[in-house]
């Protein structure tokens, strides 16, 4: 039977990784546990659980600074954010919503956020969830307590190892407490809608915006069959696809660069703008991957050079017969695949050809279980990866499998 | 004083076979420097306090060569230390007497030009200011710029992770680097990152960024280039006091209006300056704001009157903002040489690069005219306000016995006090030798040993710049070591279920 273990205090979580290392016993690190099943099983008969390890330390908005205990739940940290009109740069979508029946209510926990690395429609402007880490403070796989970073903006004390833990899946360590930078929420924000059914002309529309002064701090692509998921009217009256387009700052601002960006791509399509509370629940929307949410399909991440997202979704779509959404104004392709195959050689070939890198980020445990989750690494680093975690954790205790290092030596499925 | 690691005598006597070695690897013409008077100009960098003669210099000129070279300094357990254009400032290029040197400055090349990905794809030698260069003529530029951005190559912006007075609004280098070529030690070659955003596995880019040179030696990096705002202007304001310059700021911050460029000066630091360049900077303040906002026109100019506005109800007693490009760039004339200005003051000065919560700057500027006095030497001040990076700038005279030693000891009690606030030792500078033996300031023993077992997954011999960054290494039998008072075997008396 699984036994769970729900340290209260950093002390606690030691004593628990002590206990696990002299007894061999590997741990399922798990915060709310809203994301297990993104990624690959982790065998152990015991859980540590995170979610008890709560509490704001300080949160000091005019310094951009907020340090919490790593189980600290979104909920409560949004809620706080929100009263100082305050946010995460990086917006995160409800990605336990996406994995799982898609009402979840259940938006995971901070250190959960951070060991998965996630982040939402503004990534291409303002980076990924690592680059808004400042710090943390962990007990690592010696059950030694290590900590690096710090609280302020600019460091460059040591070895960045925040940016090692963001995304490790707690391999490396388990975080008890984790200091971001917030940033204040803009002014306004508008989102220029242009009708665009052709994945490929969507891209190059896509990548026009992206290189004009307009500051785009988001773009995505939805096909005509899923922008009723957004349920907006202003969204699906285009009765098109769309090319979406946000933008962000001080009123005058914004308006003047909605307008120099319809006017850019006038030759795409029509155009048509959502202002305010309207373009939130957009974004909010995308970050959600609200076309695909609360499904059971299979769902991949393709991460691409971002000029040849709109050429590799229609190859996708092509080769599979799935749909597809693009983020980051094509660096990010969600495949939806209804069906129970997840064709992972026809995705990872296409991915290979171009240079990318594909996630199953939804799939039933069989397929996860004999289909990398994960992008393959080369050899090379695969040895310095394999290396590292021996270091931090010489006994394989902290979520031994998660990111299925056995699996991707053996090679792609 | 700075204690180096003992050159390695067997090392020392094999000099020769290892330039014969050397010169079969690299046979273009000076690939391989071995006489004193042309080993001369590598003895230090931008650090020149310490300096040391290498036991020889490459060239190389491809990766290849780089590989040929690592792996033969591993297989004979010969030191290495990697160098770029010698601009850093904490002497993480400081060469050793039994160590290789490598110069990365034959690796010149823009390779290429992506405007669809706004990537360019550069050789480490490349300058920074050469990579802006390369692309302007578009309306494109790279964002991070080091004031030593005309003559620093990117390979050591990644290995400093440098910053500049643009990374409040556009990051540090490790948020626009997306992706790098690096030989290991072994002479392995990796490729980290790409055009794409995310990538699987734990994230290397990230830890190689401002590594220093501990753990391989770059040779491609791709950096993202942003499209160039349509304006900028700026603002000066003056102040009374440095605590109404330092509410200033986080009002304009608290606001939500993050300025392309955000920075301070003390009283000291405004004569100096004023003094040179004639900037028409006001000399009866105790603290000048230069307030840069850039971007689309209209968003600049309602911007400016915002920030006048806050500035007005913060007590500015002195206010001017750019009416033409012209008269921008001469407010930041001043900023821009602040560093020569002191040099005209004093016969040597050094540059410290703590990092502050923003709202102790007050605190840490009266605490550091407390430690001007004890010690004796005068500081001026500039201050990337907006991220709450200080540069206070250390007077003295190097030919009086004794005063540098004054200078380091009131260098090292400024640190101090920066991490004392909940700051850092180094905000853009990075550790180097300068600032290694602080690391305990910040770090306990096993917070460095945790970093340093990083190094040892990627340079297990520790050949790649020792000396740099860690007090001490620990040896990899005491790294890979678990100590028993780690492990408990009784059931941890904590909530289960």
């Amino acid at each position: 039977m699984t036994e769970v273990i729900s340290p209260t205090t950093p002390e606690q979580l030691r004593e628990a990784v002590s206990w696990a290392l002299g007894s061999k016993n590997p741990l399922e690190i798990i915060g709310s546990g809203s994301k297990k099943t993104y990624g690959h099983s982790v065998a152990a008969d015991h859980v540590l659980d995170l979610s008890k390890l709560t509490g704001i330390m300080f949160y000091e908005p005019e310094e951009l600074v907020l340090s919490v205990r790593a189980g600290t739940s979104l909920a409560e940290i949004d809620a706080l954010l929100r009263d100082k009109n305050q946010q995460f740069h990086f917006e995160p979508g409800n990605f336990p919503g996406l994995l799982a029946d898609g009402v979840s209510d259940h938006a995971g926990t901070i250190g959960g956020l951070i060991a998965s690395n996630l982040s939402g429609p503004r990534r291409i402007k303002v980076g990924a969830a690592r680059d808004h880490l400042l710090g943390f403070e962990a007990i690592s796989g010696r059950a030694e307590d290590f900590k690096s970073g710090g609280r302020v903006m600019k460091n460059v004390t040591g070895f960045d190892l925040s940016k090692l833990m963001a995304g490790s899946f707690g391999t490396l360590g388990v975080m008890h407490t984790i200091t971001m930078k917030v940033m204040p929420c803009d002014e306004k924000t508008r989102t220029v809608l242009i009708a665009c059914d052709d994945m490929e002309s969507a891209g190059r529309a896509m990548t026009r915006a992206m290189g004009s002064e307009n500051e785009v701090s988001a773009g995505a692509w939805i096909a005509q069959e899923e922008v009723g998921k957004f349920g907006m009217d202003m969204v699906t009256g285009i009765g098109s696809g769309i090319v979406a387009l946000r933008v962000e700052g001080p009123a005058p601002s914004v308006a003047w660069r909605c307008e120099a960006l319809r006017k850019l791509l006038a030759d795409i399509g029509a155009s048509e703008e959502l202002h305010s509370a309207n373009s939130h629940t957009f974004w909010r929307a995308v970050a959600d991957v609200a076309p695909f949410a609360g499904g059971t399909g299979i769902l991949w991440r393709v991460s691409v050079a971002p000029a040849s997202g709109g050429a590799i979704a229609a190859k996708l779509v092509a080769n599979t017969g799935g749909k597809v959404m693009m983020d980051w104004a094509g660096a990010q392709i969600w495949l939806f695949l209804p069906g129970g195959d997840a064709m992972a050689a026809k995705v990872r070939d296409i991915a290979r050809l171009h240079d990318a890198q594909a996630v199953l980020v939804r799939a039933p445990d069989d397929i996860r279980n004999q289909v990398s989750v994960f992008h393959a690494e080369d050899a090379a680093l695969a040895r310095i990866n394999a290396k590292i975690r021996e270091n931090f954790d010489p006994e394989g205790i902290l979520n031994p499998g998660r990111i299925g290092h056995r699996l991707t030596k053996r090679g792609d499925a | 004083m700075l204690r180096m690691p003992e050159p390695d005598q067997s090392t020392l006597a094999r000099r020769k076979d290892i330039i014969a070695a050397m010169r079969d690897i690299v046979p273009n013409e000076g690939g391989v420097i071995v006489d004193e008077d042309q080993l001369r100009p590598y003895e230090c960098d931008g650090l020149m306090a310490y300096r040391q003669l290498p036991m020889i210099v490459v060239l190389p000129e491809n990766t290849g060569q780089v590989a040929a070279i690592l792996k033969y300094c591993h297989t004979h357990k010969i030191r290495v230390v990697p160098r770029g254009a010698g601009t850093g400032l904490s002497g993480g290029a400081l060469p050793m007497a039994d160590a290789i040197t490598i110069s990365m400055m034959k690796f010149n090349r823009v390779l290429d030009i992506d405007w669809d990905n706004r990537a360019v794809v550069v050789q480490p030698g490349v300058t920074n200011l050469g990579i802006t260069r390369a692309v302007e003529h578009k309306g494109f530029y790279y964002a991070p710029d080091p004031s030593s951005q005309i003559a620093c190559s990117i390979g050591g912006n990644i290995a400093e992770n440098s910053g500049g007075v643009h990374s409040l609004k556009y990051g540090l280098t490790t948020n626009n680097v997306l992706g790098v070529e690096m030989v290991t030690i072994e002479g392995e070659i990796l490729r980290v990152g790409g055009k794409g955003l995310d990538q699987s596995g734990y994230d290397l880019l990230g830890v190689i960024t401002g590594s220093e040179g501990l753990l391989g030696i770059v040779t491609e990096v791709t950096v993202r280039i942003l499209r160039k705002p349509e304006t900028a202007r700026a603002l000066l304001l003056g102040f009374n006091s440095s605590e109404e310059g330092g509410n200033c700021v986080a009002r304009i911050i608290a606001d939500g209006i993050i300025p392309g460029g955000l920075e301070m000066m003390d009283a000291p630091a405004i004569k100096a300056t004023e003094d040179f360049v004639h900037a028409g900077y006001p000399l009866d303040v105790e603290a000048l704001l230069l307030v840069e906002l850039d971007g689309p026109k209209v968003e600049v100019d309602y911007l400016i009157e915002r920030v006048g506005a806050i500035a007005k109800e913060c007590g500015a007693v002195y206010s001017r903002i750019s009416e033409s490009e012209d008269e921008r760039l001469l407010f930041w004339s001043g900023r821009k040489n602040a560093f020569p200005a002191i040099g005209r003051i004093s016969p040597d000065y050094i540059c410290m690069d703590g990092t502050i919560p923003r709202r102790r700057l007050a605190e840490v500027l009266t605490g550091m005219q407390v430690l001007s006095q004890r010690h004796g030497l005068r500081v001026a001040n500039v201050f990337h306000a907006g991220d709450g990076n200080l540069h206070p700038l250390i007077m003295f005279d190097a030919n009086q016995p004794g005063e540098l030693e004054r200078a380091e000891a009131f260098g090292a009690d400024i640190l101090k006090l920066c991490v004392e606030v909940g700051g850092v030792l180094s905000g853009e500078h990075g550790i180097g030798v300068e600032k290694r033996d602080l690391m305990p300031e910040m770090f306990t023993e096993d917070d460095m040993k945790h970093q340093e077992r990083l190094k040892l997954a990627f340079d297990e011999d520790e050949l790649l710049n020792p000396g740099k960054v860690f007090p001490t290494l620990h040896g990899c039998g005491e790294l890979k070591t678990l100590h028993a008072r780690e492990v408990a075997n009784k059931f941890p008396d904590i909530p289960r279920f």
